[in-house]
């Protein structure tokens, strides 16, 4: 683990968790694999995190898990956006456009 | 909504937890695995792939402990910790658990068995199959009516079965040499069938069946010793030769509901039998359809029997349930809802003290806590996690304190049941603890809970930590704070049941030594009741000719010196009659009622009336010869005024009377309760009037009335060994004029003295507790120079203030609640009784003093050095 990935805001991994999965099912591992690449490695998420947001978000309703085979034919978990989960990804989206919008102005003119 | 669903998934997670644990090990294994073969690809050497994986992921277990957080209920847990955590307390100070919890434990006990009863007697569910679609059907608004028309319903087929039963029968049964009594209810062949009723043994009676019987477990157990083969065997029931077909369970109750069960059913044998209709409505029908139905059935059968004056399909005729608050429907007498309503109310009361007394022993516990609470909060524990704790406390001790008042209760409805009451009806009580007393406890423990720890956790957490960290917290006065507050309030609620306790002792002992207007001392009762198959002549020749030999032997009997026949047997039984009385003195009528009753000759010597005017019937006032009455005082009066009426006659708008020349007037008396307001009365000769299936002989004797009852029930044997013969003196016969008070005594003054109970452990311990937090404030009195008689009257003084604060409020309260009350009441005597205030007034009074002197006693004693160093 690179000990200079920055910290994630608050809430925000939630964002790219479901993000992430808007384009399809992933199991747990692909789903942090992903979001490395997406950020050109630097976004890192701690795997001690991940399982329980992704636990949290089944609570909240906004995934589901299934059983599936991986693509090394192995057996995994995969989780998937609700139709909950996908209204709950626009909503937040939109937050966050217009928060990082707001920081990103008062960092500039401040 | 949302809500909804995340507590259905926790709860599905609670449910699957092993399932969980396990799936999320293999999730976490993959991801590692997943993470070594990447590392693999990209050219690290295979083992140390995995160890690498395994490194970065970190703690496994730790992962799995936050992702299983958060299915967890935080509060359960919580919770769970806090109970266990109040337990550990609880178990270190016995004292105080155990105190609490037995003063729960009588107010829950007491609360839910008279639920119980309550609830047993106004709202019993029926021991049939699927009661619900069962109605009784109440033909013109009457209770029963003609076999005749239940065939016809039956016969139309609207319901899926019919079941008529008349509960009210009583038949003779030839045990050996010996008759004896039963109450039978007579039921409709399908009766057993159509309601599906549970057998201990055996079957019911059958269709078709004419001489078979079922027993009352009661009946099989007292009198037939529970033989378990008693199917089959043969009893002679009013002279006919039954086969008993079977045995209701224990816990059977009737249809009719209100605890009314009679010793044996028997089918019905005359056509002109009345019976009281139930019915089971078919799938899908409801009750309004039902009496729809019905009323296009009532009204072919009006045109078919038309019965004079009078339309089965009238306003009244309608269909009730029988079950539960359907049954209330029914003509009950309020008094006897209000009876209840009160008793629960009384019970509440009683619990309410013991939450008083429980919260201010909490009360204390707390403030002698403050410093421990104090150190919590500010080490950073929630106010609403410390509240929650105290609660937590309080819910322990009441669900305690639910067990054992359960525990109470199952023993009161072990001795309830099939209790036989003093009454001239079959009524025995099933109470045995069922689903709703179960959900009256739950509420009742949460709020006896809520209401012991809220006050008690708000004080606690409301205090400025700094304040009660430097310092204990020290009472320099007994200001109005909670505490008193508690005390005061107790003190005016145990006032209310004190009350309502002695006065209802009191109106026992003024009950039982009224004058019924008769005498009770030397009169005996003797009831025989004869078989109407043995005599079923019109003209009633053969019953007059054994009244005459009875009243002929009776008269015989050494010891005996009079005996009369009479109708009816004041108090348990009377026949009040409305109607438009035409007196000769005036010609216009007046509308009365009255009591009426047939007496024989000799009746009035022999219970005791006194006779004013005119004479006693006489043999020969009988039918056929000149109609005569005699009256009390009471009707004299209102209908002659000052004249006197021995001379005139009296005619009633009923079709075929004529008038009857009054003989005599007769000092007033009471007719069926003691308290009743004195009422007329109009007496008819019984050789004219009677109806001798049922005859009551009274008997006056010279000595005690008890050695006679074998020798009157010989004599009345020997001359028709079929009769049931039952013989007792006439004071035990006045037990259903005095079951009220008596009922009422005994549960009230119970209840009072509970609450006394708990009201004075109470109004101690609080009194105690705040007298001895004074010590040092006694101490520093004493050294500066007070003499212990001013500590003593300082302290008297501040107790007066508080227990006659409460005792006021108390009163004040009491005359309020207790005005209903004036019903069971025997007349001049007032629902603010003043014996009963005093004697509550004294009661409570020298417990408060005792309470209040022992500390300061105790506070005196110390040396003021010590005492000033007493912290």
């Amino acid at each position: 683990m690179p000990e200079d990935s920055p910290q994630l805001l608050p809430g925000t991994l939630y964002l790219l968790i479901l993000r992430t999965l808007a384009a399809g099912p992933l199991h747990g591992y692909a789903i942090a694999r992903r979001i490395k690449q997406c950020s050109a490695d630097v976004l890192d998420v701690e795997e001690g995190s991940l399982y329980p947001a992704l636990n949290r978000m089944l609570l909240k309703g906004w995934l589901r898990a299934e059983w599936g085979t991986s693509e090394t034919n192995r057996k995994a978990r995969f989780y998937r956006l609700t139709r909950e989960g996908h209204k709950q990804l626009t909503a937040e989206a939109g937050e966050f456009d217009k928060l990082v919008n707001a920081i990103q102005l008062v960092m500039k003119t401040a | 909504m949302g809500f909804l669903r995340e507590l259905y998934l926790r709860l599905r997670w609670l449910a699957g937890q092993s399932r969980f644990q396990s799936e999320l090990a293999d999730e976490i294994e993959f991801h590692i695995e997943s993470r070594a073969e990447e590392l693999e690809s990209s050219g690290v050497p295979q083992a140390e792939a995995l160890l690498r994986a395994r490194r970065e992921f970190g703690s496994r277990l730790k992962a799995a402990e936050d992702t299983a957080g958060a299915w967890q209920m935080q509060w359960l847990e919580d919770l769970a910790s806090d109970l266990r955590y109040a337990a550990r307390a609880f178990r270190r100070n016995p004292g105080f658990a155990l105190t609490a919890i037995s003063c729960l434990a009588l107010g829950i006990g007491a609360n839910t068995a008279i639920f119980n009863i309550t609830t047993s007697f106004l709202f019993s569910q029926p021991s049939c199959r699927d009661s619900a679609s069962l109605i009784a059907i109440w033909e013109g608004g009457n209770s029963g009516s003609s076999l005749e028309d239940f065939r016809f319903l039956r016969d139309a087929h609207v319901f899926v079965g019919m079941a008529g039963i008349n509960p009210e029968r009583e038949v003779n049964w030839r045990d050996g040499d010996r008759t004896r009594r039963f109450y039978a209810g007579t039921v409709t062949d399908d009766f057993f069938s159509t309601l599906d009723v549970p057998f201990l043994i055996g079957r019911g009676i059958a269709p078709g069946e004419s001489n078979t019987a079922v027993l009352s477990y009661r009946v099989w157990r007292n009198t037939f010793a529970a033989d378990p083969a008693i199917a089959g065997r043969k009893l002679v029931l009013e002279g006919r030769v039954y086969t008993i077909a079977g045995v209701l369970p224990a816990d059977h109750r009737t249809v009719i509901g209100f605890g009314f069960s009679p010793d044996i059913y028997i089918p019905v044998a005359s056509a002109d039998d009345y019976v009281q209709f139930y019915a089971r409505m078919p799938k899908g029908m409801t009750r309004s359809v039902a009496r729809a139905r019905l009323l296009s059935l009532f009204e072919q059968l009006d045109r078919i029997h038309p019965k004079e004056g009078w339309s089965r399909a009238n306003r009244q005729t309608r269909v009730t349930g029988v079950t539960g608050p359907d049954l209330l429907q029914v003509e009950m007498p309020g008094a006897v809802v209000a009876f209840f309503a009160m008793l629960l109310i009384v019970v509440g009361l009683v619990l309410l003290i013991a939450c008083a007394n429980v919260s201010s022993l909490l009360l204390a516990r707390a403030s002698s806590r403050s410093r421990e609470l104090a150190i919590r909060l500010s080490l950073g524990a929630g106010r609403r996690r410390i509240v929650r704790h105290l609660l937590a406390e309080s819910l322990l001790l009441s669900v305690a304190g639910a067990v054992a008042g359960l525990a109470i209760d199952i023993a009161c409805a072990r001795g309830i049941s099939n209790l036989a009451l003093p009454v001239p009806v079959p009524i025995r009580l099933v109470v045995s603890p069922d689903w709703r007393l179960l959900w009256y406890s739950l509420a009742v423990v949460l709020a006896s809970a809520l209401l012991c720890g809220w006050l008690p956790a708000l004080k606690a957490v409301g205090k400025d930590v700094n304040h009660a960290l430097k310092q204990e917290e020290r009472q320099t006065a007994p200001t109005w704070n909670l505490r008193s507050v508690l005390v005061a309030g107790q003190l005016a609620v145990s006032i209310v049941l004190l009350t309502t306790g002695f006065l209802f002792v009191h109106n026992l002992l003024r009950a039982t030594s009224m004058n019924p207007g008769f005498d009770v001392r030397h009169t005996i009762w003797a009831y025989m009741r004869l078989v109407p198959d043995n005599y079923n002549d019109v003209d009633h020749v053969k019953q007059m000719s054994v009244v005459r030999t009875a009243l002929e032997r009776l008269r015989a009997l050494p010891g005996v010196d009079s005996a009369a026949i009479t109708q009816r047997v004041p108090f348990n039984d009377n026949c009040v009659i409305g109607t438009q009385l035409r007196a000769d003195v005036s010609p216009a009528p007046i509308h009365l009622q009255y009591e009426c009753n047939n007496v024989g000759p000799d009746y009035f010597r022999t219970i005791g009336i006194p006779l004013l005017e005119g004479r006693e019937f006489t043999a020969a006032d009988r039918q056929g010869s000149q109609p005569v009455a005699i009256v009390n005082e009471t009707f004299a009066r209102t209908v002659f005024g000052k004249t006197d009426p021995v001379g005139h006659t009296i005619l009633t708008d009923f079709t075929h009377d004529k008038p009857k020349l009054i003989v005599g007037v007769v000092k007033d008396s009471k007719y069926f309760t003691l308290g009743e307001k004195q009422r007329l009365a109009v007496y008819d000769p019984y050789f004219a009037h009677g109806e001798p299936i049922n005859l009551h002989f009274l008997i006056r004797t010279g000595g005690s009335p008890e050695a006679l009852v074998k020798p009157i029930t010989d004599a009345l044997g020997r001359i028709d060994s079929t009769a049931a013969i039952e013989t007792k003196p006439m004071s035990q016969a006045l037990g259903l004029a005095l079951l009220p008070s008596q009922a009422g005594a005994v549960m009230l003054g119970a209840m009072g003295i509970l609450g006394l109970l708990l009201a004075a452990i109470g109004l101690y311990g609080v009194l105690l507790f705040s007298v001895s937090r004074r010590t040092r404030e006694i101490g520093l009195r004493l050294a500066l120079g007070a003499t212990p008689s001013d500590v003593l009257r300082m302290v008297g003084r501040q107790s007066l203030v508080l227990v006659g604060g409460g005792m006021l409020a108390g009163l004040v309260l009491a005359s309020l609640v207790m005005q209903p009350l004036a019903l069971f009441l025997v007349p001049g005597l007032s629902t603010l009784d003043p014996t009963a205030v005093l004697a509550v007034i004294g009661v409570l009074g020298a417990t408060a003093l005792l309470a209040s002197l022992a500390p300061a006693a105790r506070a005196l004693r110390i040396d003021p050095i010590e005492a000033l160093r007493y912290e």
